[in-house]
């Protein structure tokens, strides 16, 4: 990091415009939400001067400030979406809880045991994401129908769990590959079960990595859309396949299909927050080795 | 009394076989190195003994009870693994008591012998620290201190002392030696150094490719190294060979070489005629104007006390150790002499060591 102060400079203005490059249409489509038909669609575009309205999470989630005082009042009109929101944090929540919990077992196994076809093992857990979801999304249908689990959370909650499996067994099992083996040799003969050697030394030590993980699963759970639209119906819908539903007949509602982008983003934001200590460690763990 | 006995022990992984039938016994309270290069299975077999590996054959026993299919929680040892095997998410505090936790002693017996180990290893002032918050040999101490307070009857070392600087390394010696004569354990360590093996042991064990070479006392297999392998690892810098024969003529018995000729003792007239290895340690050589070796210094080396000095004695270099105030200069032409009582003569088929009475 050392150079010139004109290569720093240059260096500082580049790491900007790439931050600025990534942020822009974050902020762009947030501020669509903010916007009447007519700024929405003025030429030349507005980015800064426009007038700001919340009229557009009115409509989505309900949400007026006649008065001053905020009130919310559900069920109002075609695009009221809060209960799709509250569907999305249930099922992205729920999936991510049970896909890190067996993944972190499996591939704590998958590390430190040796059993018949292990080797195998991890290429045939691999193999299930070889095949393109939309593949099995027509059996999954029938499946689900069988099994009454169409429209549920239940469901939708297993298939996003199962989606992410393949990924988290293999991510959380390079963390526990990076937990020297001594360690746990070390804890068998100060007399540990292995049990004890799981829960009290490699789990506190695989921290990062169950953080690393537990977020892709939420957010490839959050922003599927595939089962989502074949699986679900009427009772349970998640955000990606309530967005197009403000593609009309008589037109795209931009803002409120804007308003709900926006809203959907903070859960997923406020999530990696929350696991973002351990989501930095996890992350660069393999270069931390002794 | 917790001596450790090998016999017939077998170690296969797959195929290869790493330990083929090796029988050893290892006195109880004694000091025991096991010395070889990398590869010749020394970790393999202590971790035989702490019942990190399966036997394949035969038997391993400590205090006389066979344990090869018991727990290694329940052998009475204790290890210390070369990179310290730390648990990083623990207070230093805390990696000394777990395997006390686990064995569910008292809370005031735990505090208790947490707080002796710390004195012995001077750790009182980082028992609330993290493993990474402190330097190498800190961490090396807690890794015995986690040994220490099991109160074992034997006592494992995986090659503790090599990822410390070399002072570090010679202050940890003695201190892990001081440790073993305090408490008494029989202690088995493992090492590639051969200067850890003389200062520390009792026994040395020297191993190649999976089997025993030879076992002895330092000075034993400093003198009497029973190969061209124990005379070649153990000694630093290492002994200088040379290929020849014995002579027998009159009186004299004589190593002869194509340019050298060694006056040799009386016991070895009865392998005249014999093609041997001759060898002799660096310390061993002396300069004087008569002596047999005739060559050129090439190379000077100080270590502080002593000079090592390189000579080219025609196509063959020769290491001589002296000290420091008998300097020579490169290019300078010397001659070297060694007593008939300090040359050590080998098979040059076999490369055993040939000692008639």
């Amino acid at each position: 990091m050392h150079g010139t102060k004109f290569a720093r400079t240059i260096r500082f203005i580049a790491a900007w415009l790439l931050v600025g490059l990534f942020f822009f249409p974050i902020y762009y489509w947030t501020s669509v939400a903010f916007r009447n038909g007519r700024d929405i669609f003025s030429r030349p575009p507005k980015i800064f001067d426009f007038e700001p309205t919340i009229a557009n999470f009115n409509a989505v989630f309900g949400i007026s400030f006649e008065g001053g005082v905020p009130q919310i009042t559900p069920g109002g009109g075609n695009f009221y979406m809060a209960p799709r929101l509250w569907d999305s944090i249930v099922i992205g929540v729920g999936s991510t809880l049970i896909a890190v919990a067996i993944a972190t077992l499996a591939a704590y196994a998958l590390s430190r045991m040796r059993f018949k076809g292990s080797h195998h093992f991890v290429g045939w857990v691999l193999s299930t994401r070889m095949l393109p979801p939309v593949a099995v999304a027509v059996p999954m249908f029938f499946i689900y129908r069988q099994f009454n689990l169409l429209d549920t959370y239940t469901g939708m909650i297993i298939i996003h769990a199962i989606m992410n499996l393949p990924l988290a067994v293999l991510l959380m099992k390079s963390f526990f590959d990076d937990v020297p083996n001594e360690i746990d040799e070390s804890a068998t003969i100060d007399g540990a079960s292995r049990w004890t050697i799981f829960r009290r030394i490699v789990l506190p030590m695989a921290k990062g990595g169950i953080a690393a993980t537990a977020v892709l699963c939420f957010i490839f759970s959050w922003t599927e859309f595939l089962f989502a639209l074949t699986l679900t119906q009427t009772d349970v819908r998640t955000v990606p396949v309530v967005s197009t539903t403000f593609v009309t007949s008589v037109g795209t509602a931009w803002g409120n299909m804007a308003a709900l982008g926006a809203a959907a983003i903070l859960p997923a934001f406020i999530f990696v927050l929350a696991v973002q200590k351990h989501l930095v460690r996890g992350l660069t763990m393999g270069s931390l080795k002794q | 009394m917790s001596k450790v006995e090998f016999k017939n022990a077998q170690k296969a992984f797959g195929a290869v076989k790493v330990i083929e039938g090796l029988s050893l016994e290892i006195p109880h309270g004694s000091f025991a190195v096991l010395l070889g290069p990398s590869g010749c299975g020394k970790s393999t077999l202590l971790r035989m003994i702490a019942g990190l590996e399966k036997l394949t054959g035969g038997e391993v026993a400590i205090a006389g009870k066979r344990v090869n299919d018991v727990h290694p929680r329940d052998r009475d040892i204790a290890m210390v693994f070369q990179n310290y095997a730390l648990y990083p998410t623990m207070k230093v505090r805390e990696n000394i008591a777990f395997n006390l936790e686990i064995q569910k002693l008292e809370k005031r017996e735990i505090e208790r012998r947490v707080s002796e180990a710390a004195d012995i290893l001077n750790l009182r002032p980082f028992l609330d620290r993290y493993p990474k918050e402190l330097s190498g040999g800190q961490r090396q101490r807690v890794a015995m201190g986690r040994a220490l307070v099991r109160e074992a009857g034997v006592f494992l070392f995986d090659e503790p002392l090599s990822n410390l600087d070399a002072k570090l390394r010679a202050h940890m010696r003695v201190e892990i030696r001081q440790l073993h004569e305090r408490l008494g354990a029989t202690t088995l360590y493992v090492t590639h150094d051969q200067i850890e093996a003389m200062t520390m042991a009792d026994i040395i064990v020297l191993l190649d490719k999976g089997a025993i070479v030879q076992v002895g006392t330092p000075d034993e297999v400093y003198e009497k190294p029973n190969s061209v392998y124990v005379a070649d690892f153990i000694g630093s810098p290492s002994m200088n060979f040379f290929d020849g024969e014995i002579e027998a003529d009159g009186e004299e018995v004589r190593f002869r070489a194509a340019n050298l000729s060694i006056p040799l003792e009386a016991r070895y007239r009865g392998q005249a005629g014999k093609s041997v290895k001759l060898g002799v340690r660096p310390n061993d050589l002396h300069f004087a104007a008569d002596g047999a070796f005739k060559g050129e210094v090439i190379l000077s080396e100080t270590t502080g006390a002593e000079v090592q000095i390189h000579v080219r004695i025609r196509d063959s270099d020769v290491v001589a150790v002296a000290p420091r105030t008998e300097r020579r200069v490169h290019g300078e032409a010397v001659a070297l002499s060694v007593p008939p009582g300090k040359v050590h003569i080998f098979d040059a088929q076999s490369e055993r060591r040939i000692e008639p009475q």
